[in-house]
């Protein structure tokens, strides 16, 4: 006879660079309220349905490994999160922004409209939450906006300002208004700027990730 | 979905007392006390000596401890106008202590001997630096030897453990300091030694007394006092007598999470290695039972804020079959 393992599993967390901000805020708005689950650092290419031995053995490249410290940064964690669907669901939801890569020339516009595939059981959806997006280089953008969205937390992202500091900005939106640079300084003797956009959708988590040139044209 | 609202009872808020060895790198018996002779020499060792427990020259040499000596009539030291009688840096000491520990400044230090109530004109004091004991002492953990050149060493604990009733004065609580054998073994309490102020840190010894005990060793009477003999000698009985014990205390708050994976949730994962292009899951086997591999835990706000992250040591598998319940502590 052995005694069943009734225990629970118990980890220390730590505040991410967000949560120390918001802390510090003391408006309230550090209140934990939801959890997500996150898989980062699997492969799942690692999980193996051949396996000679059979099923129990399918994950067994997996199961085993060491897992890397939880990150302070907020936009390195729960970069891929677990979701709730259906049984017997063969397709993920998927972000479609409509872009592989965008290429801007100074001063131009573009306005971002992301959509989810896969989503609810429907072939293609725009998310209630709205999305969030992240440019990792702010100053590229000489402006960068969600709309569509009327939280507060929406409201307070858009309306921030940052200036002059090689830094990510967060907006929130259903879509998503960005306007190349027309610094020219900033370009030095290159003639493009590269960055990135990452988009996340508020609900379903799916997010993707585009690549962003800025070629210069002022002389 | 992503994400789940916690239920009423998934937070919860402990506040745990955490009792540790009150001397760095967690030395439970302080046997090597060091000055700094920079210090000692300055205006500030004029009020008070820093003790270390290594030499200043040694790396991570830290300030465990101060000592002082306070008079009420500001005898023993330098006046600060010799045309005003009485302010002296002894009399500083012994105001800021009696400010600090009572409140007022009418009450003076007392102690008692059987039913006989002493009012020491001299008062030592010991306040253990800040970081050292973290929010308080933790009452029933001093054993203090100190000796003096000639006199027997003196055994000093706390009788935090013995009395019946805690005492309060305006700095929290106070409890009396008499001969022992160990931390809150009290064998002795025929003569109160000094108080104990474990809310703030602080040690007061009836000067007097050991003195005359010659514990420390201070020759001549009161008014004989000098505030950097009555330093030297005070730190000179410490470092003779080798062992200082004490204990930290600490209230240390933590949240407490609880996620409750049920069987049917968080299955699938939107990790780019488990699906396609077109976002088809990559092994078909995980069609009719998706396996995911869960390595962390994020909790968010409203806004969807990742407030804290929490890792595991290794992937816990979920499929439908598994329901995961995972406490996750987050300290302030």
């Amino acid at each position: 006879m052995g005694y069943l393992n009734n225990g629970v599993v118990t980890v220390d967390a730590i505040l991410t660079k967000k949560g120390r901000e918001l802390l510090a805020r003391g408006d309230g708005s550090f209140k934990i309220t939801q959890f997500a689950l996150s898989d980062d650092e699997i492969d799942y290419t690692l999980y193996n349905p051949s396996h000679p031995s059979g099923s129990q053995y399918y994950g067994q490249a997996i199961e085993n490994m060491p897992l890397l410290e939880a990150f302070p940064d907020e936009t390195k964690s729960l970069k891929y999160k677990l979701a709730t669907l259906p049984r017997g669901t063969s397709k993920l939801p998927l972000l479609e922004a409509g872009y592989a890569s965008i290429v801007l020339k100074q001063g131009a516009s573009l306005a971002i409209t992301p959509q989810t595939l896969n989503y609810l059981g429907a072939t293609s959806t725009f998310e209630s939450g709205g999305y969030t997006a992240t440019i990792a280089d702010v100053r590229v953008l000489s402006s960068f906006t969600g709309v569509g969205i009327n939280t507060e937390e929406a409201e307070t992202l858009n309306s921030t300002q940052t200036i002059g500091t090689n830094v990510s900005k967060t907006v929130i939106g259903t879509s998503i208004n960005l306007r190349a640079t027309t610094v020219n300084t900033l370009f030095g003797t290159r003639t493009k700027l590269q960055t990135t956009i990452q988009i996340i959708g508020r609900d379903s988590g799916a997010r993707v990730t585009i690549p962003i040139t800025i070629n210069k044209v002022n002389n | 979905m992503s994400y789940k609202r916690f239920d009423n009872e998934d937070v919860v808020v402990s506040a745990e007392s955490v009792t540790a060895p009150c001397w760095s790198n967690n030395v439970v018996n302080l046997q090597v006390f060091e000055l700094n002779s920079t210090q000692t020499a300055a205006t500030s060792g004029k009020y008070y000596y820093n003790v270390y427990n290594t030499g200043s020259e040694v790396a991570n040499t830290a300030i465990q401890f101060s000592i002082a000596h306070g008079n009420k009539l500001g005898l023993g030291a330098p006046l600060y106008d010799t045309s005003v009688t009485g302010k002296s840096y002894s009399s500083t000491v012994y105001g800021q202590f009696r400010t600090l520990i009572f409140g007022d400044e009418e009450t003076n230090f007392t102690f008692t001997s059987g039913n006989t109530t002493r009012t020491p004109e001299n008062v030592l004091f010991i306040s253990v630096e800040r970081a050292r004991y973290k929010e308080k002492i933790f009452p029933g953990s001093l054993y203090l030897k100190i000796t003096g050149s000639t006199g027997a060493p003196l055994h000093l604990v706390d009788n935090s453990l013995t009395s019946s009733t805690d005492t309060f004065v305006d700095s929290g609580r106070v409890y009396s300091i008499y001969s022992g054998s160990g931390p809150g073994g009290v064998t002795d309490s025929t003569v109160e030694y000094g108080k104990l102020f474990p809310d703030v840190g602080i040690i007061a010894l009836d000067g007097d007394i050991l003195s005359s005990s010659d514990v420390v060793a201070i020759n001549g009477t009161a008014s004989n006092w000098s505030t950097t003999v009555a330093n030297n000698q005070f730190f000179k009985a410490i470092d003779t007598g080798s062992s200082f014990k004490l204990r930290s205390e600490e209230t240390v708050s933590s949240n407490y999470v609880f996620i409750r994976a049920r069987n049917a949730e968080f299955n699938y994962s939107n990790n780019p290695s488990n699906i396609t292009g077109s976002g088809e899951l990559r092994h078909s086997v995980m069609i009719d039972n998706p396996q995911s591999y869960l390595t962390a835990v994020g909790l968010y706000n409203d806004n969807n804020d990742l407030l804290a992250v929490a890792k595991l040591s290794t992937p816990l598998i979920k499929d439908f079959t598994k329901e995961a319940l995972l406490r996750v502590k987050l300290d302030y």
